[in-house]
């Protein structure tokens, strides 16, 4: 599977990731004698830099970060490439004096500590030749207020035990919208919903799949509905209720983005 | 970013420190939307003590500095030590060896003698408008606030990269919008001495990176140099505006800012937080260097000296070659030690504790230099420990 990105400082470099999900100062946090993040507030505390493809959300901190980054070159600790969602100058100027290839735009959540990757600056994609994309529809049904959420069986073959939306996978060229219909079918048993709004696709990561998800918005007459074996529970809440549902990943991001406008303010 | 043709030809086909450059700030430009790269009239590096940058350092110097010379006129951040006097500060042969190859290096490229945190007293003064790169975030908040220039707050390696091009992307500060204010400060009491310091910690950790605007103030350039470094330490604030003082007051403000008091009450009690009631090993007054002015009114006090304590004014070069006829009375004071401060200089090797009026330097010193510090008026300190 293929991320675009933006290329920062130049190169290309294969490996294997080392992902944070909290953003990281060079200059404190990295021991450049090592290649150890020392940050005991990390959740990659103790890990090495050497040698991976290090990704964290941006960089913050002092500008001798640079030097720092510099440093673990010298010293062969330097991580192979660097992914960022948002670079910053510290580390941009850092992995260009060091030349360390770095790319930012993209999607750091998607990534895995363990991953296998391609940065290719120069074509402006991080590659996951492991991980395989895969389209899906998620639907929410929407009554007076409500919204359901159904708890994924055992059964089933991912995310088990988690709350979703009315989901199903997408064959190879089929159109999404027909998929999302069919699902709530044998899911719920409505035959007749109304469609009210389409969503932005959002990525999600799955253990060896990254999910392209299409979000739908649906409008039903009743809260009378028939789970099939897919589930074991469902619940109508109110849409701000969702924090609180132990859920698949990014689906308040997908009811997020069809019940508020883009660029307004929303509830967190 | 667009880049020039002669612009395109230095990226692919310069010398080494030139290509690097060019990457640097090609990559800045990306990173802050930048939409081409304009001239500089001068560039200030930091990235000079060989505490702060160690071997790395020098390893990235060696290789910016092979046949590459700076096309705009370029100053330099203080180095660990005094050049003359770093036997008597207890600096070893090694270390000292280490710094001057820092030095040799810069020199190299053309950067000028300076080794000063306050290249506006040292020859590098810029005009009203005139578009800089400089990295020493004291000197980017006096030169934009005070001066009226135009400079982002560069890192040492941007700012050798603009150096050696004579070129910076051209985002943030360059556009008149990004210098307005996003803060108002209402400063309900008369300010005097370590006050200036206090303040600007406050409104740094208040405004983090934004552009506060003060009402209420009065202040000497001396003054608002310390305001300034404070402001620039405990937040990243490179541009502040005085109503009736600074140079680009008049179009700042716009509508519904937001609004801080501040008064006798919240300065005391920052004053209270900076320091503690130790005995000093060092006091060391000059953060940021001092000025000429600094230096005259230091010679003029009445004290004399009756302790032992250890006293370190630090200045620039430039600045001791204007005090010739101050340089008795201010060596009964203290050493005047140039070249250097204490913050950058290993002065965790002979000190525990540091009493000084600075902000900045009450800010780094515990953080960088595992130093307890005494905060007070220089009026004060010498009172205390002289």
């Amino acid at each position: 599977m293929k991320l675009s990105g933006r290329r920062i400082s130049r190169g290309r470099a294969e490996g294997v990731g080392l992902v944070s999900t909290s953003p990281i100062s060079f200059l404190g946090d990295v021991d450049p004698e090592s290649g150890l993040i020392a940050d005991h507030k990390s959740d990659i505390f103790g890990e090495s830099i050497q040698g991976r493809v290090l990704a964290f959300p941006f960089g913050r901190g002092s500008t001798v970060g640079s030097y720092v980054m510099y440093s673990t070159r010298r010293n062969k600790r330097a991580p192979l490439a660097i992914v960022n969602e948002r670079a910053e100058a510290v580390v941009a100027t850092g992995a260009v004096i060091s030349g360390i290839p770095m790319m930012d735009g993209i999607d750091v959540g998607l990534l895995r500590t363990g991953d296998k990757m391609v940065v290719d600056a120069e074509g402006s994609f991080v590659e996951l030749p492991d991980v395989r994309r895969r389209r899906a529809v998620t639907s929410f049904l929407f009554n007076r207020g409500r919204v359901l959420l159904l708890k994924r069986s055992e059964e089933v073959g991912t995310q088990r035990g988690k709350w979703a939306g009315v989901s199903g996978y997408l064959e190879d060229d089929e159109e999404p919208v027909d998929r999302a219909r069919q699902e709530i079918l044998e899911e719920t048993a409505i035959g007749n919903p109304q469609l009210k709004k389409v969503g932005e696709p959002t990525l999600a990561r799955g253990n060896d799949t990254i999910w392209e998800v299409h979000p739908f918005l649906y409008k039903v007459d009743t809260r009378e509905i028939t789970i099939d074996w897919e589930h074991v529970e469902y619940r109508w809440i109110r849409p701000e209720e969702i924090s609180g549902y132990d859920r698949v990943s990014r689906l308040k991001r997908a009811l997020d983005s069809l019940m508020w406008p883009e660029g307004s303010p929303r509830s967190s | 970013m667009h880049l020039t043709d002669d612009q395109e030809e230095l990226l692919e086909n310069g010398r080494f420190g030139e290509r690097k450059a060019m990457e640097i700030l090609c990559a800045l430009g990306d990173v802050f939307g930048a939409d081409r790269l304009v001239p500089i009239s001068s560039a200030h590096v930091s990235g000079v003590s060989y505490k702060t940058i160690g071997d790395a350092g020098i390893e990235f110097l060696t290789d910016m500095a092979q046949g590459t010379r700076v096309r705009a006129r370029t100053t330099a951040n203080p180095t660990a030590m005094d050049r003359q006097r770093w036997k008597e500060m207890g600096i070893s042969d090694d270390f000292a060896q280490k710094q001057l190859e820092i030095v040799g290096l810069y020199e190299k490229m053309g950067v000028e003698e300076s080794w000063t945190c306050t290249p506006y007293l040292a020859g590098n003064r810029p005009s009203r408008g005139d578009i800089i790169a400089w990295a020493e975030s004291s000197a980017v908040a006096f030169a934009n606030s005070v001066i009226g220039a135009r400079t982002n707050r560069e890192g040492g390696p941007s700012a050798l990269a603009s150096a050696l091009t004579g070129l910076t992307p051209r985002y943030g500060l360059h556009i008149d919008d990004n210098r307005k204010a996003t803060v108002m400060v209402d400063v309900s009491s008369p300010l005097k001495g370590k006050d200036f310091a206090s303040l600007g910690c406050i409104v740094g950790e208040f405004a983090k990176d934004g552009v506060p605007y003060f009402r209420g103030l009065s202040a000497s350039e001396s003054e608002m140099k310390s305001l300034g470094a404070a402001l620039a330490s405990t937040g990243s604030i490179p541009l502040f505006h005085i109503e009736g003082v600074t140079p680009e007051d008049k179009n700042a403000v716009t509508d519904n800012l937001e609004r801080i008091d501040i008064g006798r009450e919240e300065l005391d009690e920052k004053a209270e937080e900076l320091g503690a009631d130790e005995e000093p090993d060092i006091v060391a007054i000059g953060c940021p260097h001092l000025s000429i002015e600094d230096l005259k009114d230091l010679a003029g006090r009445r004290e004399t000296r009756r302790k032992g304590t250890e006293i370190w004014l630090c200045t620039s070069r430039h600045v001791y070659g204007q005090a010739r006829d101050l340089l008795d009375r201010l060596e009964g004071i203290g050493k005047v030690l140039c070249d250097t401060c204490m913050v950058v200089c290993p002065i965790e090797d002979r000190s525990k504790v540091v009493a000084t009026d600075s902000g900045k330097a009450a800010f780094y010193l515990p953080k960088f230099c595992s130093q307890k510090v005494v905060f007070d008026d220089v009026g004060s300190l010498m009172r205390r420990f002289l």
